[in-house]
Formats: C-alpha cells, structure tokens, sequence
C-alpha cells in the first residue's frame, strides 16, 4: 500500500530512471519528486508536462475511445489516455495518468535514459504503480 | 529553484525559519505548521476534503463523520481514514496535498487585513505529508502568474458563470464539459467548485481557460465611473425651466433703454 515517495521510489528502481515525479495537469503542480529533473528544476518539468498531458487529456482525437458516438464522455472503466511517451534523442519520458475515484488530475512521470532504459518494462511498471497508489 | 523575490507573507517566511508550530491566520484562511512546515490549510473559499472526498462519492459522509468523531480529538483522521482502510494511503496524499495547495492559496491571497500566529494550535485532520513554506510560497505566487497568463481579467474569478455558445466546431475537454454542464448563470467558480468537489483553484484556472477561448462571459470590471475632470470655467448650467417672465423683463428693461 504505498504512498506517494515509495511509488516514486520504485519507478527510479526500473533501469534507466532518472527521474520520477507525480503531476497534477490541471494546476501543473508537482506532488512528489524523486531523481533529477532534465532541466534542473522540477517544478519547470512538472509544469510543461503538465501541458502535454492536458493536451491529451481533453482532446476528443484521444479520449474518444475510437467511438465516434462517445464523444469522450465515458470514464467508466480505466483512464481514457493511459499513458503518453515522448522519445528524445537522449531518452524517453513516460507519462502515466493516474485514476482515483475522487475528483482529480494526475499522472506518474517517468524519464528514462534512452540507452539502459527499457520502455515496454518501464510502461507496464507504470502501469502497475498508478494503480497500486490508489488502490493499494 | 527560483526564491521567492517578494515573500507572500512576511510572517510565514519567519516562522518557517523559527520552525514554529501552531496557526497562521489570515483573512481569507488558515495555514498550520509544525516545525516550520505547511502540514494544513483551510480556507473558506476552498472545498476542504470532506467535500472533494464526499462529492464524488469515494466516501459515504457518515464514514467521513465517524473518522471525525472517533480520531478528531487525537488530530489523527487522515491516519485513522488509512488505518481503517476507509482511504489508501496515495489516495490520502494526493487528495490532502490537492486541498493544502488549494487553500493555501486562497489564505495567502493579498490582504491587508491582520495576520495572526498562534502557536501550538493543531488541526485535527493530523499530519499526512508536510510541505515547505517555501514551496507553498512559491506554489502561490506560480498559481497567481498562471491565472494571469492565461487570461488576465480577474473579474471572472467571482462573477456567476455565464457559458457562451461554442463557435462551430470549437471543442473543449470533458472536465471543462462538466464545469459548463453545471453551470446556471447564477453560480460563482466556488459555488461550482464546491458542487463538482473540484479545487477551488483548478475551476478559477478552467473559468479562465473557459473565458479566454469564449466559452464564459469576461464581465466587464464593475470599475467606479471617473469623476469628470474640473473645469477650467464655470460651467454654463443647463437651465430646465427658463423664467420666461424674467426674461421677458429683462428685454424689455434693455429695449426701453435704446
């Protein structure tokens, strides 16, 4: 039943992490941060991908669910974006959104090193984690 | 990273350097601190966390009102909602650190009005995770800059919120949907923040997302009428009701001089 920091704790034990943060995109306040930030400040991280999953958060391309007729309104079952991934020359970020069942807006960040980092692993750890933090 | 250039308040930076324990009052909310750290805020304009836990049905309010009632009195209800196996133990986090930051805010808004401290005074929601008032400090300024950057009329901060219509085409996300769903024209961003039981602060910012793409009215500042600026002359007055009988004998009174 982990709270905020073992979660992070444990993304930054997947190979490759170097850096962990949890992210409010509403607001782009960062809830907890573990690791180094690739700009030197959390904060600014946070901010940005806040933007970036807000992006994916509300556009209908990507929360539609690929049914015209839903327009976007269903969160039944599991976050419409599950998860967004940037690829950079130097890495990879994963951003994993984070469903509770009071009202809120966060998801796991995770950047890996493009060359120790394993993507498919470190998504399905995400996965996991973004579960087990709500749901112990 | 960057400090504070302008400390928000003056009192919460030395108290935080004091490690000081107890309550930090404000006009528009409270703070609470132990050894210098921000571990609750409240404030009337913020949802607290029986609302954002309640609203959305993740708590039934009976279950909020026992762990009031049975761990209140020993300031341990965020660790008796966990223990209980009411919350887990991330679902607590976030939702505290939301509501701290949320409150936060609103308690340190400018004021000019009297902030007191009073030490040793506790909440009796308890600790879950303690935050920095340089972080809070920082948080709010960030927040205020946001709320301007993204469309700097604060006026749609306490006006109802009137919805316009969507130009053809024109989309926006499901939460900002929802916000426009619920509101009547007569409801303020608090009023909807406290019925969706959303962050006061995150509705101010979908308000202001919503009236920047012009999908809420931006009332216009209730700004006082400038008195007119005084004239250099005497002001011809506007005369009503001219004395046509004074006038009359006025004429004549010339005539009979010519």
């Amino acid at each position: 039943m982990p709270g905020i920091d073992e979660c992070l704790m444990e993304a930054m034990a997947l190979p490759g992490a170097r850096g962990a943060s949890l992210v409010d995109w509403t607001s782009g306040l960062a809830l907890g941060t573990a690791g180094d930030s690739p700009v030197g400040d959390h904060e600014t991280t946070a901010a940005e991908t806040a933007e970036l999953a807000r992006s994916a958060a509300e556009f209908d391309s990507f929360t539609s669910a690929g049914d015209p007729d839903a327009g976007g309104a269903g969160a039944e079952d599991g976050p419409p974006v599950e998860d967004l991934i940037v690829t950079t020359r130097a890495g990879y970020h994963v951003l994993r959104f984070v469903e509770t069942s009071f009202d809120s807006s966060v998801f796991l960040h995770l950047w890996l090193d493009r060359d120790s980092g394993n993507l498919a692993l470190a998504r399905l750890r995400l996965r996991d984690l973004a579960e087990r933090l709500v749901l112990g | 990273m960057s400090a504070v250039a302008t400390p928000v308040s003056p009192m919460l930076v030395r108290l935080a350097a004091e490690k000081a324990t107890g309550a930090l009052l404000r006009d528009h909310g409270t703070l609470y601190l132990v050894d210098g750290r921000v571990v609750h805020a409240e404030s009337p304009a913020a949802p607290g966390l029986d609302v954002l836990l309640t609203t959305g049905g993740r708590l039934p309010r009976e279950g909020w009102d026992e762990a009031v009632d049975r761990a209140g009195a020993h300031r341990a209800v965020g660790r008796f909602l966990v223990d209980s196996g009411r919350l887990h133990d991330g679902e607590l986090e976030i939702c505290h650190l939301g509501a701290v930051f949320d409150a936060a805010f609103f308690a340190l808004s400018p004021t000019s009005g009297p902030t007191r401290f009073r030490y040793g005074v506790g909440h009796w929601f308890g600790t879950v995770r303690p935050v920095s008032a340089e972080a809070v400090e920082r948080e709010t300024v960030r927040r205020r800059e946001l709320l301007d950057a993204v469309w700097p009329y604060d006026s749609v901060d306490t006006a109802p919120v009137v919805p316009r219509p969507a130009a053809p085409g024109q989309t926006m996300g499901a939460r900002q949907r929802a916000l426009l769903a619920a509101a009547d024209g007569v409801l303020t961003p608090a009023d909807l923040a406290r019925l969706l039981g959303r962050p006061a602060f995150h509705t101010l910012l979908d308000v202001r997302r919503l009236a920047a793409a012009g999908l809420v009215e931006t009332p216009l500042d209730p700004e006082p009428v400038p008195p007119p600026p005084p004239p250099a002359l005497l002001p011809v007055l506007p005369v009503a009701d001219p004395d046509i009988a004074l006038l009359r004998r006025l004429r004549d009174a010339l005539e009979a001089h010519l």
